[in-house]
This record gives C-alpha cells, structure tokens and sequence, in this order.
C-alpha cells in the first residue's frame, strides 16, 4: 500500500513537471502543491549549482495565493473587481490561482487579527485605510515591505503624492488604490421644495436646516449609533474653524487642541444640535441606516465619503438622481477655507510578511492596486489614485463628476481622525464628539479632553 | 457494568477522550488567557509583563464597574421576572385543554431564532420613526420616543428582547418537568377538591424544584455572559449606558486593541460565573439538609 502511494506520487509528480508552464489545473490544488515541491527537489538535485535555471524554472510553478477583503455588498464596484480579477489573473498568469475572501467590516477586523495572530492570515490583506489601522501590524512586523520587489514602471503612474500614505518608516508596504473624499451631499429636490438654496456657508447652512425643518423634512441624517459619521461632521467642521494646518499641528502636540477653534467647532456642531438638524433617533441609527435612509429621501443633507455614490445613485434608490455633492460650507472669519478636505487618503491591501510567494504576491498587488484605481474609479467607486489618462469616463455618474472636480480644487486633505489617532484614542476622541452632539459636555470640556491625548504617530 | 467499572484502563479509554478535548479547549485557553491578562499588549506586536496591573485597573475603571451593575441587574431580572414567567406559562399551557403542542412550540420558537436576527426584529419594533412601539403609544395618543437611543431607556429596552427570547427556553424545560409529576398525585389532590391555583403552588411547584433549580443556574449563568443581542440592538451604547462585560471586553480587544486588558476581564467574568455556579449549589444544598 505504501509502495503504491509512493509511486503515484512520484508519477505525479512526473507528469506535473512534464506539464508545468502549459497547464491551467492539472490536479487538485493540494496535490498540485506537493508534486510541484516534489518536482523541484529532484531537480535541485540534477541541476546543483545551476540557480539561474532554477529560477527560470520557479516562475512557472503553481502558485496560489490568498486574498482577504471586506467588499461585501453587491453594488461596491471593487468587489466586482476582486471576484473579476481571479479569472482574469489566472489567464494573464496561468500558473497563478488566487482565491479571494470577502468578509463584513466590523468582522473583518476581528478575523483578520485573529488570523494574523495565529499565524492563519492570507498572503494579501486589506486594510482600512492604512494609518492607524494598519501601524500595530506593521510594527509587528507581520507585513512585507515591497520595495524591491514592486517596479519603477508601476510607481511611475501612481499619482504624485500618493504613495506616502503607503510608505512606514521611510519604506514602502501597499499600493494606493482609489482614494474617498469627504463632502456633503444635498437632496435638491427636498431643497427645492423647501424654497433652501445650496449652503455655501454656516448662516446658510443654519438658515437651509430651518426652512427644510420647516417643510418637514429631516434636514440632516445621522447615524450616531456607530459613532463615526459624527466623527466625520467634527473632522471637517474643525477643518473650517482652525484649518488644516492647525490640525496637523495639534496631532503632533495635541496639547494645542485645548484651544478656543476646536472649542468653537464643538461649538457649532452643537449649534446644529439645538437648531434641530439631526433626526430625533440619531443615537440609535447606524451608518447603514443612515445611507439607507438618505438613499431612500428620509432626509436633506448627509456629511460622508464618496464611497456612498453607488448606493444614494443606484436606480432604485428614490435619491437617485436627485443629489448634489458640494464642499462643506465656510465659517466666515475662521481659519479654515473651502479648498480645505477631510480625507484623501487610500484603501490598501497588504502582503503577509511570511507570503512564499512574495514576487507574485507583487506582481498581483500591482495588477489589483491599479485596476481598482482605474476600472474602479470608472465604476465610481472612488477618485482615482492613478493616472486615468485614457480612462473612459462616460460612465461616471454626475456625483463622481462632481467629487473630482472638487478633489482637484483641493489644498489640503486630512485622513480620517480614527486613522490618524492611535486606536485607543480614536475610541476616545469619537466618545467625545458624540457627547458633544448630545450636549453632555460643554466645548470647553471637549477641546480640555482632547488636549491629553497622545500625539499621533503620524505628524 | 461493575467489571467495566472496576478495570482502571476501560475508565481511562472512556474519561481520556472527553478529558483531552475540554483540556484543549477549555482549560488550555483560560489558562493562556490568564497569562495575557498579565500583559499589556495590543495583541500584535510584542507584550510587556505588568503583573496584575491590568486587573488593579479593571477594578477602578469606572465603565466597567458600570457595565457590571448593568450585567448583575440583568440577572436579577431574569431571575425575578423572566423564570416566574416561564413558570406561569408552564403550568398555564400543561394545563390547557387543547393545543399544548401547540402553545408550548409557539412560545419556543424565539430561542430557535438567530439573536441578530431578534435584534433586527427588536430594532424595527423600537425605531423612533416607524417603529411598532411608537405606531401604538401615538395611535393611543402618547408621544414617542427613541428607545434605543435615549440614556434612560436604552437599558431597559436592550433587556426586554433578551428576557422574551429565553422565556420559551426555560418554559419549555419546566413544561417538561411539570408532565412528569405523577398524574396519580395531581388527581388525588383533585378529589380532596383543590382549586387548580392550590394543585400548582402546593403540588406542582414543590414538586418541580430540581427543574428550577436547573433553570435557576441556566439563567443567571447565561445572564452574566449575555452578547449578541446587546451587541446588534445598541452595541453598548448610547454612552456605554447598555454595556455588558462582554461587550466591554470585545470592545477592548478588537477596537482599543486592548488585548491584555480584554483578557483580564474575560478572566473575571470565568470567575463570576464559578464563583455563582457554587454559591447557587451550597444554596439549593442546603435548603435540602432544610428539609
């Protein structure tokens, strides 16, 4: 019995190396694996001393590699790209077979940190925007810098600027994909019903949440109950109050946020508290009702990220067609002006430090980066992070057209807070401004807890 | 049976396997998480030994001494509201002419349901706009309000769709206890001319106390360690009001990447529950010595 399976296996093993470089999937993966290792013994062996050959020879092997992503729900652009890209890949790459795995936000973060550290983790993950998120796992040591493996010609059509988001400690780990802006998007069918004009500033603003009130409409969705998109309102808000510049500098000495503009962002926002702008459950909405709700013309006005275009654009969706995007309205006589963005920055997927394939790995995270870069930005799922020149853009909605065109007027863009803070303070910093909006803290005492913070990592 | 019994290694063949799967997946893990919750570590990268710090900390920390009182009210709840009225259906639906299947199925199939999918349901119900709770109190002229949302009523509401869940559960447990009694016992009390209400609280009840004993253990057990439901209708919040211990430490290990600090209360809530296991067993012990 043993005899047998020993000769099959070499047999196998014969005919795979005999086979290796024109099939697509002689054998079962496993068994695929194991007469390819097998193969490559007995050549080590023939050809001693012959390394050129070997590696010649390495390219062609079977190589499976794992994918781990989070692009879950149907109309998401990139999980379309992901699932694509498997068979595409395999064709462009016949000895190379990806298999990927989607997995739900708050879930992915458990499991993939599990995974990582029990050893189980794929050969290329996704990570939330890098920052923050990504950091622990970089600093132990899990992830694989890349480069010398990636090519000049890729980096050369990544967008300027782009890649420091992707570089730790002077080296570089991922590859930009699209990027998210955040700006504020108005229903103008409700606006217009309302007699409301379009705010450009805060008295405008103030003066769009009455009338809207007015007409019975929610002027502004909010899904508190994940506290995030409150998050996102206190980003921008003090965006327009102390200015970009004020913000980085506070990140780097966060003793400079116990000043009195950050106390009058918090100011604000609970300006908009009292003027009755949210909806009366926003404690208890989630961000997926919130969408679903503005998607559905539950209210006027939502602060988010372009990533939320496929969703309030679907033809289903009563919003459909009905939306503006334009930049968060100016506070005139504050610091901040209207080139001034939250966001920018890029989604990226991350290979495993313990990858055995590094150099496909790569070649697959180039492929992937710059296809979600241009085919996704086509499909609107985001700002392209690469140079789209070519790129058909007929099929953008008038929503993204709008987005990148106020992307290009941009200055300076700001990431997400909760990747710029390490991820105990984020908690802290997202309590903080959802007691703000529920008027259990005065903006002093928000700008006073803010001060003693840690300083981020990343200013 | 005795020669099985008497020969050492037929005990060992039997014990060993069941001994070897609870010791990898029991005993191993707290005791690997009893060492973590000696460290401070974000679960990644490389861990500092701070000896009981993590516990000094736990104790003084105001969010969880919090979610603690909320887990204890959560118990005594179960225990005084959800167990009698698991009892009074019990004997209400054994005592019901025609449809017992029926009744006693009916009231069984929240436990069958996923709980994220009660907490779906629940939310539905409770959401401020179009929500059921509200339709009604309006329709009745009441005014509405955010259930979920509201700091003093968060709780409450967070706790009424876990005790409706697992009332069919333990009814179905006493159900069962109460069709066992001897119908010969519940005819002759019937005879001597007791009302229905005198047969269960004379002779249904004591003779159901093992069952409810049982029932006792199972909820205030499963009370200390409740999740799911908490974690899909208000995720702790609003302003950790309807936090649990065991969502304030999977919150302190996957979002502050607390890892060590998680442990620690993991540690402890393994604790609470040994340490109310045997304080409900020399209870019930002695009430029998009582009798």
């Amino acid at each position: 019995m043993k005899k047998k399976l020993l000769s099959i296996m070499l047999g196998s093993a014969m005919i795979a190396s005999l086979l290796s470089g024109c099939a697509t999937a002689v054998a079962p993966q496993a068994g695929n694996d194991a007469a390819a290792e097998t193969g490559e013994a007995a050549e080590a062996e023939d050809n001693a001393g012959e390394a050129a050959a070997e590696t010649a020879e390495s390219s062609d092997e079977p190589v499976t590699l794992t994918i781990w992503h989070q692009s879950v729900v149907d109309t998401d652009p990139v999980k379309i790209i992901i699932e694509d890209s498997v068979e595409e890949y395999h064709e462009l790459h016949p000895n190379v077979t990806i298999v990927q795995e989607g997995i739900e936000g708050e879930q992915y973060k458990t499991k993939i940190k599990t995974a990582f550290a029990a050893g189980e983790a794929p050969d290329i993950s996704y990570m939330f925007s890098g920052g923050s998120f990504v950091k622990p796992y970089i600093d132990a040591g899990y992830l694989l810098p890349i480069d010398d493996l990636v090519q000049q010609e890729t980096l050369d059509q990544v967008l300027p600027g782009m890649l420091s988001g992707c570089t730790f400690d002077g080296k570089l780990y991922s590859l930009p994909t699209i990027t998210f802006l955040a700006n504020l998007y108005c229903n103008t069918e409700m606006f217009d019903a309302a007699g409301a004009k379009i705010p450009t500033n805060w008295d405008e603003l103030l003066d769009a949440v009455e009338k809207l009130k007015a007409a019975g409409y929610t002027p502004i969705l909010m899904g508190e109950k994940d506290r995030w998109p409150g998050m996102y309102w206190y980003d921008i808000i003090s965006a327009r109050t102390a200015g970009n510049a004020a913000i980085e500098a506070a990140f780097g000495d966060t003793s400079k946020f116990n000043a009195p503009e950050f106390a009058a962002a918090a100011e604000k926002l609970q300006e908009l508290v009292q003027a009755g702008a949210f909806n009366d459950n926003m404690m208890s909405m989630s961000y997926t009702e919130m969408l679903e709700g503005f998607a559905a013309g539950q209210g006027a006005m939502i602060y988010q990220a372009n990533w939320i275009h496929p969703a309030i654009m679907d033809e289903a969706a009563a919003s459909s067609g009905k939306v503006k995007c334009v930049a968060f309205p100016v506070i005139d006589g504050m610091a901040g002006s209207v080139t001034e963005f939250s966001g920018g920055t890029s989604d990226g997927y991350y290979i495993n430090a313990n990858c055995e394939h590094p150099k496909e790995a790569v070649e697959y995270l180039e492929y992937l980066s710059k296809k979600i870069g241009t085919v996704g930005y086509q499909m609107g799922a985001g700002l392209p992070c690469w140079k789209a020149d070519g790129v058909d853009t007929s099929t953008l909605t008038s929503l993204d057209v709008e987005s990148a065109a106020l992307m290009e007027t941009g200055t300076s863009y700001i990431g997400w807070w909760d990747n710029v803070l390490s991820a105990e303070d984020s908690e802290t910093y997202k309590d903080l401004v959802a007691q703000v909006m529920a008027m259990k803290i005065t903006p002093e005492e928000f700008a006073e807890a803010m001060s003693k913070l840690s300083p981020s990592e990343f200013y | 049976m005795e020669k099985i019994l008497s020969d050492k290694k037929a005990i060992f063949l039997f014990v060993f396997p069941t001994l070897l799967v609870l010791t990898i997946f029991v005993a191993v893990p707290i005791i690997i998480s009893g060492y973590y919750s000696l460290l401070d570590w974000d679960g990644l990268g490389k861990g500092t030994f701070i000896g009981i710090k993590n516990y000094t900390d736990l104790v003084k920390d105001e969010r969880f001494i919090n979610s603690l009182i909320n887990s204890i009210l959560y118990a005594a709840l179960s225990l005084f509201i959800q167990l009698p009225f698991s009892l009074l259906l019990a004997i209400l639906v054994s005592n019901v002419k025609r449809g017992e299947k029926f009744y006693s199925a009916a009231y069984f199939v929240p436990v069958i349901v996923s709980s994220v999918v009660i907490g779906y349901l629940w939310q539905k119900i409770y959401n401020g706009d179009y929500g059921l709770l509200n339709s009604a109190l309006r329709s009745l002229g009441f005014e509405g309000r955010d259930w979920l949302g509201q700091e003093n009523t968060a709780l409450i509401a967070a706790f009424i769709p876990n005790l409706w869940q697992y009332v069919g559960y333990h009814m179905l447990i006493m159900h069962a206890g109460i069709k066992s009694i001897s119908q010969d016992v519940i005819e002759a009390a019937r005879i001597d001319g007791a009302s229905p209400s005198m047969i269960a609280t004379r002779i249904t009840i004591p003779l159901l106390k093992p069952i409810l004993e049982v029932c006792v253990t199972l909820s205030l057990i499963g009370a200390l360690k409740i999740f799911d439901l908490i974690y899909v209708l208000t995720g702790g919040g609003p302003f950790y009001v309807t936090e649990v211990p065991t969502i304030f430490m999977y919150k302190h290990i996957f979002d502050a990447m607390h890892y060590g600090y998680g442990s620690a209360v993991s540690i402890f809530i393994i604790l609470e529950c040994l340490a109310f296991t045997f304080l409900l067993r020399i209870i019930f012990r002695r009430r029998e010595e009582d009798r």
